[in-house]
C-alpha cells in the first residue's frame, strides 16, 4: 500500500508541474486561438536563469523571485514582435511561428547554458516520510505553488473585471471592442500570465527534475495534453488533467515497464481526440469555461 | 463544432511538428576545425562523432574540448612526421542515426583517415558497420565490450564494462554481499549488464534479484527505487550516465533501500557530483585513475601521464577533465602514436593500433591485441567512493 501511495504522490508533484504548464496553454487559448509552443521553454529559460543567479551569488528565493518577472518580459516581448504583426492569426499560424521561436529560443538556451543539465538547490524546508511515504520538501513546494498559482490564475479570469474582459475577446472580439476592450492589451496581458505559470513551474521543478535547454519540449507537450482534457479552455480541468497525466505515468512506470511512461501522455492524447475533442469540461455547445 | 474540429487538427499538427523539431532544433553545432591551417592535401584528418548534445552531452562536450586542445597542441609541436592534422568534430545528437549519418559523411565526403567516436554506446555501434566497410580504422570511447566483439577495424578506450563489472564484483565479494539490484540504463550503455554481472559473480555466489531500467533522458525514478526497495537486497548497482545516474542516486538514497549502492565509471565527471550533490556521499564505483589523480602514489605509471593532461586541460578550460575526457585523450593520442609509426595507409595503421602495448593512458595502461581491441584490465580501475563532493579512494579496497 504504501508504494502505491509513494507512486501516486510522486506522480501528484510531476502532475503539478504539468499541469502548471498545461495553466499557460489555456491563458492564451482561452483568450485569442493562439496555440503558444514556447510555453514549455518558458519554464526552461526560468530554470536555467535562475540556476545562473545562484551560481552568481545570488540568494536561492531571491533568485527565484527575480527570474519569474524576466520570462514574464520574454513572453510579452514575444507577443509584442511575433505575434501582434500577424493580421490574420488562426490556430496553425499560432503553432507554426511559435515553433519557430521555440526552436530560436532552444538555440539561444544551447549557446548560453551548453548541452549539460543543471540543478537549483532545494527550497528550504525538511524532507519527511509519512505512513512509508517519502515525502520531499520540494514536492510540498511544487504542490503548494501549483496550488496558489492555480487559484490565482482561476481567480483573476472569472471573478475579476479585466479577466472577463480577456474572457470578452474570445467570445466575441468585435463586441469587446465595442464596449472598450482593446484585444492588443488582452493578448499581451495573456502572455503574461502563460510567462508567468510557465516560469513558475520551471523554478519549482528544477530541483527534482533539473533544468536543460531541451527540456521545455517534452514539458510543454506533457503540458499540452493535460490542456487539451480542458478542451484547451478549461484551467480547472488543464491542472486536473496535468495531476492525472502525472499519476499516471508513475503507475505505469511503477506496475507496468518504465519504458511506456513516456508513451502515457500520447496515448491519453490520442483517447481525447478521437472520443472528446471538445475536451472533457466543455459541453458540445462550446461554452466557455 | 468547427472551433473543437480545429483544435483537433492542431493538436496532431503539434505533436508532429513538434517531434520534427526535436530533431532539427538540436544540430546548432558543427565543424571545430581546431588547427586553423589551410587544407593542404598533405593534412591527417581525424574524423569525431561525439554526442554533444541530447542524452550524452556530458560526456560528448569535455571530449570534444579535449580533442580540439590536443589538436591544438600537436600542430604547434609541428604535426605528425611534418604533416598538420585536420580535426573534424560531428555532433550525433546522442542517436544512433545521426551517428550513421555523421560517420558516412566523414568517411565518405571527407575521407577522414581515422574515425574517433561516438561517445556512448548505441550511437557508436551504428557506427560500426560502417567503419568495418570502408575499411577506416575506428576507435570508439564508448564502454560496452560489443562494439570492437570479433571487430577488425575497431577499436576502444574506455573501460569494457566487464572490467568494470569484475572489479565490482571484487568488492561485493570483500564485503560479503550476495543479492545485488541492478537499475540499469535503457540504451546501448546498460545492454547486456545484469547478465553479465550475475554471470561473472556466479563463482563467488553473487546473484542478480531484481532488475530496473530507466530512460537515458528520464527525470523520475521513484518507480524504479520502490521496485528495488521490495526486492530487499545487499546491494544496489545503478548503472548509467548523468544526469540520469545523478537522479537515481538521489532517489535511491531517499526511497531505496538502506544497502551499499554501487554506480558504474559512467559518473567519472563534475556534473555528477553537481547534480548528485550530497546523495553521493558513501556510495562505492569502480572508476579510472585520473578522479584521484592527487592519491596515486608516485611511482604510478599514469601518474604523469595523467598529472600532465589535468594541469593542460584546466589551464584551457579552467575546469576538472572528466573521465570522459580521458577516453577521448587515450583515442586521440593512440590514433597519434600509431600514425607516427604507420602514416595514413589504413592497413598499416589499423595494424600500428593493435600494436599498441603499455601504452600508458588516461584510462589505463593500454595492450590491444588481435583479440582485444579494447586494451584495458581491471587493474585500470580503482574503487573510489565520494566524500563531502570529492572522490576519494576506498582504502583497503580491492
Amino acid at each position: 500500500m504504501s508504494d502505491f501511495l509513494q507512486l501516486v504522490f510522486s506522480g501528484l508533484a510531476l502532475g503539478a508541474v504539468y499541469g502548471l504548464v498545461a495553466l499557460g496553454f489555456v491563458a492564451i487559448f482561452s483568450v485569442r486561438e493562439i496555440v503558444n509552443l514556447v510555453q514549455g521553454e518558458y519554464a526552461a529559460l526560468a530554470g536555467l536563469s535562475a540556476i545562473s543567479a545562484v551560481t552568481a551569488g545570488v540568494p536561492l528565493l531571491l533568485a527565484v523571485v527575480l527570474v519569474v518577472p524576466l520570462v514574464v518580459l520574454v513572453s510579452v516581448v514575444i507577443e509584442r514582435l511575433a505575434i501582434r504583426p500577424v493580421h490574420r492569426m488562426t490556430p496553425l499560424v499560432s503553432i507554426i511561428l511559435t515553433l519557430g521561436i521555440s526552436t530560436a529560443l532552444k538555440a539561444v538556451m544551447l549557446l548560453v547554458w551548453g548541452p549539460e543539465a543543471h540543478r537549483l538547490p532545494e527550497f528550504p524546508g525538511r524532507d519527511l516520510v509519512i505512513g512509508g511515504v517519502s515525502i520531499q520538501a520540494q514536492e510540498l513546494w511544487i504542490l503548494g505553488t501549483a496550488a496558489v498559482v492555480g487559484y490565482a490564475v482561476v481567480w483573476f479570469y472569472e471573478h475579476t473585471g479585466a479577466g472577463k474582459a480577456l474572457r470578452a475577446c474570445a467570445e466575441q472580439p468585435i463586441a469587446a471592442r465595442l464596449v472598450g476592450i482593446s484585444p492588443r492589451t488582452a493578448t499581451m496581458v495573456a502572455f503574461a500570465i502563460a510567462g508567468l505559470v510557465g516560469a513558475v513551474a520551471g523554478v519549482v521543478s528544477s530541483p527534482i527534475y533539473l533544468s536543460s535547454w531541451n527540456h521545455g519540449l517534452t514539458l510543454g507537450l506533457k503540458g499540452f495534453v493535460a490542456a487539451t482534457l480542458g478542451g484547451l479552455v478549461s484551467f480547472r480541468v488543464a491542472m486536473l488533467g496535468g495531476l492525472f497525466l502525472g499519476v499516471l505515468e508513475s503507475l505505469v512506470a511503477g506496475y507496468g515497464a518504465t519504458g511506456y511512461r513516456d508513451a502515457v501522455a500520447f496515448v491519453v492524447l490520442l483517447l481525447v481526440l478521437l472520443v472528446r475533442p471538445q475536451g472533457l469540461a466543455l459541453k458540445a455547445s462550446g461554452v466557455r469555461v | 463544432m468547427s472551433r473543437a474540429f480545429r483544435s483537433l487538427t492542431s493538436a496532431l499538427a503539434i505533436s508532429a511538428a513538434a517531434l520534427g523539431a526535436a530533431a532539427c532544433a538540436e544540430s546548432a553545432e558543427t565543424g571545430g576545425a581546431a588547427s586553423g591551417s589551410g587544407t593542404a592535401a598533405g593534412d591527417i584528418k581525424i574524423g569525431a562523432v561525439l554526442d554533444i548534445t541530447g542524452a550524452g552531452a556530458s560526456l560528448g562536450v569535455p571530449e570534444r574540448q579535449t580533442l580540439e586542445m590536443l589538436a591544438e597542441k600537436v600542430n604547434a609541436d609541428g604535426g605528425v612526421n611534418g604533416r598538420k592534422i585536420r580535426l573534424l568534430v560531428e555532433d550525433n545528437q546522442s542517436t544512433e542515426d545521426g551517428a550513421a549519418k555523421a560517420a558516412s559523411k566523414l568517411l565518405s565526403t571527407e575521407n577522414v583517415d581515422i574515425l574517433l567516436g561516438a561517445s556512448r554506446t548505441g550511437p557508436s555501434l551504428a557506427m560500426r558497420p560502417l567503419a568495418e566497410q570502408a575499411k577506416t580504422p575506428m576507435i570508439s570511447l564508448a564502454a560496452n565490450q560489443k562494439i570492437v566483439d570479433g571487430s577488425t577495424w575497431v577499436f576502444k578506450t574506455a573501460q569494457n564494462d566487464r572490467v568494470v563489472l569484475e572489479r565490482i564484483v571484487d568488492d561485493l565479494k570483500a564485503q560479503g554481499l550476495k543479492k545485488v539490484a541492478v537499475a540499469r540504463d535503457a540504451s546501448g550503455f546498460g545492454e547486456g549488464v545484469p547478465e553479465m554481472l550475475a554471470e561473472i559473480g556466479k563463482p563467488a555466489g553473487i546473484e542478480v534479484v531484481h532488475v530496473e531500467k530507466f530512460a537515458p533522458d528520464a527525470t523520475d525514478f521513484t518507480a524504479q527505487m520502490v521496485n528495488i526497495r521490495n526486492a530487499k537486497p545487499d546491494a544496489t548497482l545503478i548503472w548509467g550516465i548523468p544526469p540520469a545516474a545523478s537522479l537515481a542516486q538521489v532517489s535511491y538514497e531517499r526511497l531505496g533501500p538502506k544497502v551499499p549502492v554501487y554506480q558504474s565509471h559512467g559518473i567519472g565527471n563534475q556534473v555528477f557530483l553537481d547534480t548528485a550533490k550530497d546523495s553521493a556521499d558513501g556510495l562505492r564505483a569502480a572508476l579510472g585513475r585520473m578522479l584521484v589523480a592527487d592519491q596515486l602514489a608516485a611511482d604510478d605509471p599514469q601518474k604523469e601521464v595523467v598529472t600532465q593532461f589535468i594541469s593542460d586541460y584546466k589551464a584551457k578550460y579552467n575546469q576538472n577533465p572528466s573521465t570522459f575526457a580521458g577516453h577521448a585523450y587515450d583515442g586521440f593520442m593512440i590514433a597519434i602514436e600509431s600514425l607516427k609509426k604507420a602514416g595514413t595507409d589504413p592497413n598499416r595503421l589499423r595494424d600500428a593500433i593493435e600494436q599498441t602495448s603499455d601504452w600508458p593512458g588516461i584510462s589505463g595502461v593500454f595492450t590491444m591485441t588481435p583479440e582485444d581491441h579494447s586494451g584495458l584490465t581491471k587493474e585500470a580501475l580503482v574503487m573510489v567512493t565520494v566524500d563531502s563532493g570529492k572522490w576519494k579512494v576506498l582504502e583497503g579496497a580491492s
